[in-house]
C-alpha cells in the first residue's frame, strides 16, 4: 500500500466520521465546526486526485467564507431557544429519509454510469497539460461550454444580495435611526454612557433585538453630582476657600 | 522536482524554525520600536539589547498556570488557540525564498511546495486562521469574549474579499496563480522611455498594493484595525480567558500570520529574492527578502505607534464602501490593459 493510499482512506475516514459528527451534535456550533471538518478533509481528497483549484475554492468559499457567518448566526442562539434534539414532526423525518435515500440512488448511478460508459468529456492529462494547467483548464470550459449556466447563478446571486439588502433596510427612511438601535450592533453607539444611571431601569447598553426601549440611550446621560467641594479634596483651594461652592 | 522527498521534508522543517526564531524576535523588534517611538528605552535587561528577552518570554508563559472557565466549552477551548497557529505556520510551505540551488551535486528547492494555486492556498489558510478566533471567543463563555469574536468574522469576511480581489490584477498581469511563476516573471526588466526597471508588480499594480495592505493589516487584526482585541473596550477581545502556553499560541499566530503576509506582499509585489546580485548568489537573494519583509514589518509596527483605533462602523464602512469599489476598479482597468496589450480589442 503506497503511502498515497494511506493518507486517502485517511482523509476519507476523517470526513465521513465528521459528516456523521453534523447530524448527531446536539451543539449547533459543534455541528458547525464538523462541517467544516468535513469540508476541509474533502478539499484534501481533491487536492490528490490533482484538482488543487476545486480545492483552493472549496476551502475558501465554504471553510472559509460561508461556515464563517454559519458560526457567526449560530454563536448568537441561546441555546435554550433551540428546538428539542431530533423533536421534527413525522413528516420531516420521513422526507428526510426519501431525500437521503434518493440522492444515494443518484451518487450510485453516477459511479455506475463513469464505470460502464466511461469517462465523459475530454478532461485527460495530457489536453490538461497542453491548456497550461489545471486552472486554465477549469476557465477554459466555464466560460465557452458552460457560459449560461455561469451567468444564470451570477444572476441569482446578485438576486440574493439585492434580497438581503431589502431585507436589511428598514420599511420607511425615516425610521433608519429607530431600525439603527434595535438591531444587533457590536459597537456601542455615539455617545453611549456604559454605566447607566439609577433612574434609567438597568438594561443592556448593547441593544437586544426585538426588544423596545423606552427612552433613547443618548438622552440617558449622568448629571454630574457633587457632594463636596472638588477643591476640597486638595490643598489648592484652601486659603480663600474656592470658587465653587455646592448650594 | 528531482529531489527526493525526505529532501523536501528537511527545507520544510528549517522554514518553519526559521519562521518561528523569526516570530520570537519579531516581539523584540516591536518592543524596540515602539519603545523608540515613545522615547523609551525598551527591553535591555536580559542579555545583550534585551537580546534574551524572548527566551525569558517564552518561558514565563510556558510556566504560567493553565486557567480553563468552568461554563468553557472544553474541547474547542482546547484545540482553538492551536487553529489559528497551524494554519498561520502552514503557510510558509509556498513561499519561495530562491530557486533550484545545489549542494554537493545534490539540486535543492528553496521552497517546500510549488503548488499551481500556491496564492489561493494562502488565502485559503488565511480565511481558516479566523475559525481560531471565532471558536476560542465562542467557548470562553465570555460576552467580551463573544464580542471580540464576532467582530473578528466580520472584519476577516469583509476584508478578505478585498484581500483576494486586489491579487487579481496580479493574477491577470502574471497569466498564474503560483507564488513562485509570479516572483520569477518580476525578475524581467521593464523598459519605460529610457529607464530600466525591474518589472515588479508594485510598479505596474501600485493601487492593488495599497489595498493589499490595507486589507492585510486589517487580515492579522492588527492596529489600527484591531478591534476584535480592542483592550480598552473588550477586555482583550477573544483571548481574554486564554493564559499560558495557550495564550501563547494566539500570540505566536498572530505574529507568524504577520510575517508570513509581509512575504507574500514582498513576493507578489516586491519581486520576492529579485535584488542586485541574487541571481549570481541565492544567500544574497535570501538577504533581499529579508530585508523587504523587515520594512513591511516595520510598517506594522509604525502603524501601530502612530494611528489610533477604528471605530466599528468607520471600519466596515470603508470595507464595503471605499476600498470594495476602488478594488474592483483597479480588476477592470487592469483587464482592459490586458486585453489591449494583447490586441483583442481596439
Amino acid at each position: 500500500m503506497s503511502w498515497e493510499v494511506v493518507i486517502f482512506y485517511l482523509l476519507a475516514l476523517v470526513s465521513i466520521l465528521s459528516a456523521g459528527g453534523i447530524v448527531v451534535a446536539s451543539n449547533p456550533v459543534h455541528a458547525g465546526v464538523f462541517l467544516i471538518l468535513s469540508l476541509f478533509n474533502t478539499a484534501g481528497i481533491f487536492v490528490m486526485l490533482g484538482a488543487e483549484f476545486l480545492a483552493a475554492v472549496q476551502v475558501i468559499v465554504y471553510a472559509g467564507a460561508v461556515l464563517v457567518l454559519v458560526l457567526f448566526v449560530l454563536m448568537l442562539v441561546d441555546p435554550d431557544d433551540l428546538p428539542e434534539f431530533h423533536a421534527g414532526r413525522p413528516v420531516q423525518r420521513v422526507v428526510a429519509i426519501l431525500l437521503g435515500v434518493i440522492l444515494l440512488l443518484e451518487v450510485g448511478i453516477a459511479i455506475l454510469n463513469r464505470t460502464i460508459v466511461g469517462a465523459r468529456g475530454n478532461a485527460d492529462a495530457m489536453t490538461i497539460e497542453f491548456l497550461g494547467g489545471n486552472v486554465q483548464a477549469v476557465g477554459n470550459v466555464l466560460y465557452s461550454n458552460y457560459l449560461l449556466a455561469f451567468e444564470v447563478v451570477s444572476l441569482v446571486l446578485l438576486v440574493g444580495v439585492i434580497g438581503a439588502i431589502v431585507l436589511a433596510l428598514p420599511e420607511r427612511l425615516g425610521e433608519r435611526v429607530r431600525h439603527r438601535r434595535d438591531t444587533i450592533s457590536l459597537a456601542h453607539a455615539r455617545g453611549v454612557d456604559m454605566a447607566l444611571p439609577e433612574g434609567v431601569r438597568g438594561e443592556s447598553p448593547i441593544p437586544v433585538p426585538g426588544a423596545r426601549r423606552e427612552e433613547p440611550v443618548a438622552e440617558a446621560t449622568r448629571e454630574l453630582i457633587m457632594t463636596r467641594d472638588p477643591d476640597s479634596y486638595t490643598d489648592a483651594g484652601e486659603p480663600g476657600g474656592s470658587r465653587f461652592r455646592p448650594r | 522536482m528531482d529531489q527526493p522527498i525526505w529532501l523536501t521534508f528537511i527545507v520544510a522543517f528549517i522554514l518553519m524554525n526559521v519562521l518561528l526564531v523569526g516570530m520570537a524576535y519579531m516581539t523584540l523588534f516591536e518592543r524596540k520600536v515602539l519603545a523608540a517611538m515613545q522615547d523609551r528605552v525598551g527591553p535591555n535587561r536580559s542579555g545583550r539589547f534585551g537580546l534574551l528577552q524572548p527566551l525569558a518570554d517564552a518561558v514565563k508563559l510556558l510556566g504560567k498556570e493553565d486557567l480553563i472557565p468552568k461554563h468553557a466549552d472544553k474541547i474547542i477551548f482546547y484545540f482553538a488557540p492551536l487553529v489559528i497557529f497551524v494554519t498561520a505556520i502552514v503557510r510558509v510551505a509556498v513561499i519561495p525564498f530562491g530557486n533550484q540551488i545545489e549542494i554537493g551535486g545534490q539540486p535543492v528547492a528553496l521552497f517546500a511546495a510549488d503548488l499551481n494555486v500556491g496564492a489561493l492556498f494562502l488565502l485559503a489558510f488565511g480565511s481558516l486562521g479566523v475559525y481560531g478566533i471565532i471558536l476560542g471567543a465562542y467557548a470562553s463563555a465570555n460576552r467580551y469574549s463573544l464580542l471580540g469574536g464576532l467582530r473578528a468574522a466580520a472584519q476577516v469576511v469583509s476584508y478578505e474579499i478585498i484581500l483576494g480581489l486586489s491579487l487579481v490584477g496580479v493574477f491577470l498581469l502574471s497569466g498564474s496563480l503560483s507564488v513562485r511563476q509570479i516572483m520569477l516573471q518580476q525578475s524581467a526588466e521593464l523598459q519605460v522611455g529610457p529607464l530600466t526597471m525591474p518589472n515588479w508588480f508594485i510598479l505596474s499594480q501600485p493601487l492593488a498594493f495599497v489595498l493589499f495592505m490595507i486589507a492585510a493589516v486589517a487580515e492579522t487584526n492588527r492596529a489600527p484595525f484591531d478591534m476584535p482585541e480592542a483592550e480598552s473596550e473588550l477586555i482583550s477581545g477573544f483571548h481574554t480567558e486564554y493564559s499560558g502556553f495557550r495564550f501563547s499560541f494566539y500570540f505566536l499566530g498572530e505574529y507568524i500570520n504577520m510575517i508570513i503576509v509581509s512575504l507574500f506582499a514582498a513576493t507578489l509585489f516586491l519581486g520576492g529574492v529579485d535584488g542586485p546580485g541574487a541571481d549570481r548568489y541565492w544567500g544574497l537573494g535570501v538577504l533581499w527578502l529579508v530585508l523587504k519583509v523587515t520594512v513591511f514589518l516595520f510598517f506594522y509596527i509604525w502603524l501601530r505607534g502612530t494611528l489610533p483605533r477604528f471605530r466599528y462602523d468607520q471600519l466596515m464602512g470603508i470595507a464595503w464602501k471605499v476600498l470594495l469599489p476602488l478594488v474592483l476598479l483597479n480588476i477592470i482597468v487592469t483587464a482592459f490593459i490586458r486585453l489591449i496589450g494583447n490586441g483583442q480589442i481596439f
